[in-house]
This record gives structure tokens, sequence and C-alpha cells, in this order.
């Protein structure tokens, strides 16, 4: 079985026995899925455009937090709880290399966050249907679908490299977390910032998005990387 | 299997090992003896290609260090200061994870095989955390072992437990010792140290004395008889005048006599003090601690040698 497959299975092994983790995980997207149904149903028949657009915004707003909260949880905890163990040590004394050990990690992460969202979405999709009487409007629109499948994954892999900059120096994964949690700041400030102008998420705007989150994620992925190095680690790491 | 040449490691401006020599053989039990913050720990990763040295070089189960470190790690097995489990896996899942990422071939078999060794096969469903600290320890020696290594390296193996669990823990060490597995063993505890080690290293930044612990002990303080006498008269001392003696010290009813060879000079140096009167009680071979050894060698009692 390849390394990275193997942290990947025992960090969500761990996950599974963590009840905040655990909890995270099934409120979370519940929580959004719900109040996500709620905003387009009230907006399926006002014709107000500002409103509505708020509105609707504010549910795809929603679906981008999921994929950037959900790998917090799981990130900080798979760092601070490797510190707090004392597995670290043990683990970096293997033959893993340290960009397999991060990858495990990370992906560990992004993949529970994107599967919850798309999943989410799914679900969504499935409730708001039949209680508006059909595909509510804007939802199923490229800038929607572009948004939910290429966004995600980018706002995921920055929320994960901030994450792990960040429990490399910290000791405790709530404070972690919370330090961690500016991470959400792309998945909730363009949207609002559309909403404010009235202006109704398009192709133009989520392909500049994207492009701003693609470089900072690179930036995150690149220093997070430098820090996941074992003589780092084993020196520098409190 | 182990050699280091001017090994070094700076940290900033702290020196945390210098110019560390060491030769360590094949199937041997070499501890590495310290106080706190001596450099033990920085010794075994640097030694485990876990950090790279300053400077100097080291060779591992035939490997280099610094550039086969892969090579090394999946030769050598590490069992940390802390036993660093996974606390919400079971003891199975806690050895599958690390059989797996050593890519050994039969992972749950070579589990199996350790858990049931170390007599935890019947617990092996229970997360880690549940363990007792001496349970936890042997479930770190048996990931240490998985992947059949052929060096290990025991940073403080007993430390933290109690007498009992040390006793199991030690007794692993001996009977690992007897599998031609060369074991790099640190530990504070010298005791543990005298029985188990074939060598010892004594170190403080820098290694302040090598070799078998008899001979260092014999080395640092020579063989000294120690003789019991009924009533040992005024002068008895500068009455013994036999060639050989190096040095007389009285202590209350006794004297303690440096010789080079006793088993040839001790029933010389019996008949001349019946000769002179002398009520010889007992005779006994003062035998000097490693502890002793060790505090004095610390201490800067005696020459480097």
């Amino acid at each position: 079985m390849p390394r990275i497959k193997v942290v990947l299975m025992k960090e969500w092994r761990e996950s599974l026995r963590n009840k905040m983790i655990l909890f995270g995980a099934i409120f979370l997207p519940l929580f959004m899925v719900g109040a996500a149904t709620v905003m387009v149903y009230q907006g399926r028949g006002i014709d107000v455009p500002g409103v509505q657009i708020a509105l609707f915004n504010t549910a795809l707003m929603y679906f981008l937090i999921l994929p950037a909260i959900i790998p917090l949880a799981i990130a900080a905890y798979s760092i601070i709880g490797e510190k707090e163990q004392g597995s670290l040590e043990p683990l970096l004394a293997t033959p893993i290399s340290d960009l397999e050990l991060f990858l495990g990690k990370a992906l560990a992460s992004v993949i529970p966050a994107l599967v919850l969202t798309w999943l989410s979405f799914g679900l969504f999709l499935g409730i708001s249907i039949p209680l508006v009487g059909g595909v509510p409007p804007h939802v199923l629109t490229p800038p929607w679908i572009a948004a939910i499948f290429g966004l995600s994954p980018l706002l995921s892999l920055f929320s994960v490299g901030v994450t792990l900059l960040v429990s490399s120096r910290a000791t405790d994964a709530r404070a972690a977390y919370q330090i961690s949690s500016f991470a959400i700041i792309p998945a909730i400030v363009p949207l609002i910032i559309y909403t404010s102008k009235k202006t109704l998420v398009s192709l133009w705007l989520i392909g500049l998005e994207g492009l701003v989150l693609f470089i900072a994620s690179v930036i995150v992925l690149y220093f997070a990387i430098r820090v996941f190095r074992r003589e780092q680690i084993l020196t520098r790491w409190k | 299997m182990i050699t280091a040449n001017g090994l070094t490691r700076r940290f900033g401006d702290i020196t945390a090992v210098d110019d560390l020599h060491l030769d360590v053989e094949k199937g041997e039990v070499f501890g590495f003896l310290g106080p706190n913050g001596a450099g033990k720990t920085t010794t075994i990763r640097m030694l485990a290609a876990l950090i790279a040295p300053t400077s100097g070089e080291a060779e591992v189960a035939g490997f280099q260090v610094g550039k086969d470190n892969r090579a090394i790690r999946q030769n050598v097995g590490v069992l940390t200061e802390t036993p660093g489990l996974y606390k919400r896996l079971s003891a199975l899942d806690n050895l599958l994870f690390f059989a797996r990422l050593y890519g050994v071939t039969s992972p749950r078999k070579q589990a199996e095989r350790y858990l049931r060794l170390f007599e935890l096969w019947d617990r092996r469903d229970d997360l880690a955390g549940t363990f007792s600290k001496g349970m936890r320890q042997k479930l770190a020696i048996a990931r240490a072992m998985l992947h059949e290594p052929q060096i290990l390296f025991l940073d403080e193996p007993t430390a933290s437990l109690d007498p009992e669990a040390a006793k199991v823990v030690r007794d692993l060490i001996e009977t690992l010792s007897t599998e031609e597995r060369t074991i790099f063993l640190c530990t504070h505890n010298l005791d543990e140290a005298d029985r188990l080690c074939d060598r010892v290293a004594l170190f403080k930044t820098k290694l302040i004395a090598g070799g078998k612990p008899q001979e260092l002990k014999e080395r640092m303080y020579g063989r000294k008889t120690v003789i019991h006498l009924a009533d040992p008269a005024a002068g008895i001392e500068q009455a013994l005048d036999l060639p050989f003696i190096k040095r007389i010290e009285r202590m209350d009813n006794a004297l303690v006599i440096s010789l080079t060879d006793p088993e040839k000079e001790n029933p010389l140096l019996v008949k001349r003090l019946v000769e002179l009167g002398a009520g010889v009680q007992y005779v006994n071979e003062l035998r000097v601690s490693l502890e002793d050894l060790y505090l004095d060698m610390m201490e800067g009692n005696h020459a480097t040698n």
C-alpha cells in the first residue's frame, strides 16, 4: 500500500474516533444544506433583484464555507494530536518521505471536505427541487457549478495549508483551529462584496476568485511544505 | 554496525554533540550513558537519520548518514523517549500502521507475532490509550521491531516505569540481545547498563570514556581487595611489606589493598597477614559500581581515558 494512503487511512481512523471532528463533519453540512434550502425557497418568487441576489449568493456561500471549514478541524487535530501523543518522532523514524507525510495529512483533510461538500450540494438539490417545484433559479448554472466544483478544491487546499502552518507553531488544537479559521475568509468575503454591489456571481468573477485563490494556495502550500521537514519538525516545532 | 567519526551537531551557538567517535559492533548491546541534556537523544536522531549532523560522518548498518537516510530508517528501529502511540487506535492498528509504513510483507502476521511475543495479543483490540505504562512501552518496543531491524535504538526504555514494568522491559532487552541484533541503549539507569551492556560510553556533549563496564572500572579504580580483620594492630599497614602492593587504605576494621593481579597476589597477601598474627575474618574483592564510576567521571574526578 502506498505510504500516502497508509497515512490517510490512519488519519481517518483516528478522526472517526474524535467526537469534535465527527460532530463538525455531520452537523455542519446538514446545517448548511438547511440554511441554503431556506434561502432559495424564500428567494424563488421574489422579483426584487437585489434581494434575490443576496439570498442566492448567500446560499452559494454556505457551500463554499464547507470545503474551507471542514479541513480545519481534521488538519489541526492531525498535527496537534501527533504532538500531544509524542507520535511524530516514531513516525518520522520510518522510511516515509516528508512529502508523502505532508500529502497523506493534507489529503486526509481535503478529501472528506470535498466529498461532504458535494454530497451536501446533492442533498440540497434533492430537497429544494421538490420544495420549489423545479430546479431553483441560478443554481445549476455554470457559475454555480464552477464555484461548487472548481473553487471548492482550492478553498480546501488553502485552508489545509494555513492550518498545517498554524499547527506547526501551536500546541493546542483549539487554538490552532481558532487561528486557522481566518482561512474561510476567501469563501465569504467575495460573495459579501458581490451581494453588496447587487451582483450575481458570474463565470468571470468565479474565474478571477479562483485565480487569486490558486496563487494564495500555492504560496501557503509552499511554506507549509517547507515547515514540514523532519529537521524542522524535530528541532523547531513546539 | 555503527561508526561515527567526528560527529558534531550544533543548534545555533549551542553544541549538543561534539566530535563524537564511536564504533559499535554487530550483536552488541551498547550503553550510551550521560545526564539529561548531554546530547544522547540528538546523537540517536543523527544516527537514525532523523536530523543531519553539522559536521563529521557516520555509517549505520552499512549506509552513510546524510546520503542513504531512507535506507538507514528502513534498517533501524527507534524507541523514542516517550512511547508515542496513537491513543485513539487499538494496539493492533498501531502496529499495522507502522508495519505498512515500513513496507512489511505480511503486516497482520508480523503484528500478531509481536503482540503474542510481548503478551499483548489478548488486548489487541483495546485502545492504546487504555494501556498501562509498561504495556505502552512494550507496544512501542514491538513497533520498533516490526520490520526486523538490524539495529535498535532504545532511548530511556525503562524511564518512568515502575520496577515491575521496568523488569519486563529489561528482560525483553536481554532476550533481544541474544538475537544478534545491535542494541544502542541510552539510559540513566546505571545498574541496568551494568547488567545489560557489553560496552558503555560515558557521554556529556563529548565522549568522556568508553569500554566494557568492568574494564572501565578497573582502568579507573584498579583492582582492590578488602580484608576484614578481627582486631587490626596499629602499624600493620607498614608491616605488610609485599612488593606487589600498590596502596593500602584503612576502612574501620578492614584494609583496602590495591593490587595488580589479585588472583595471584591474594593468597600471598593472606599468608603474610597470618604470619603477622592478624585475625583474617574474610576477604572480598572491592566492587565499584558503574554508578560510582559514572558520578566520578561526570564530576571530573578522573582523567579521560
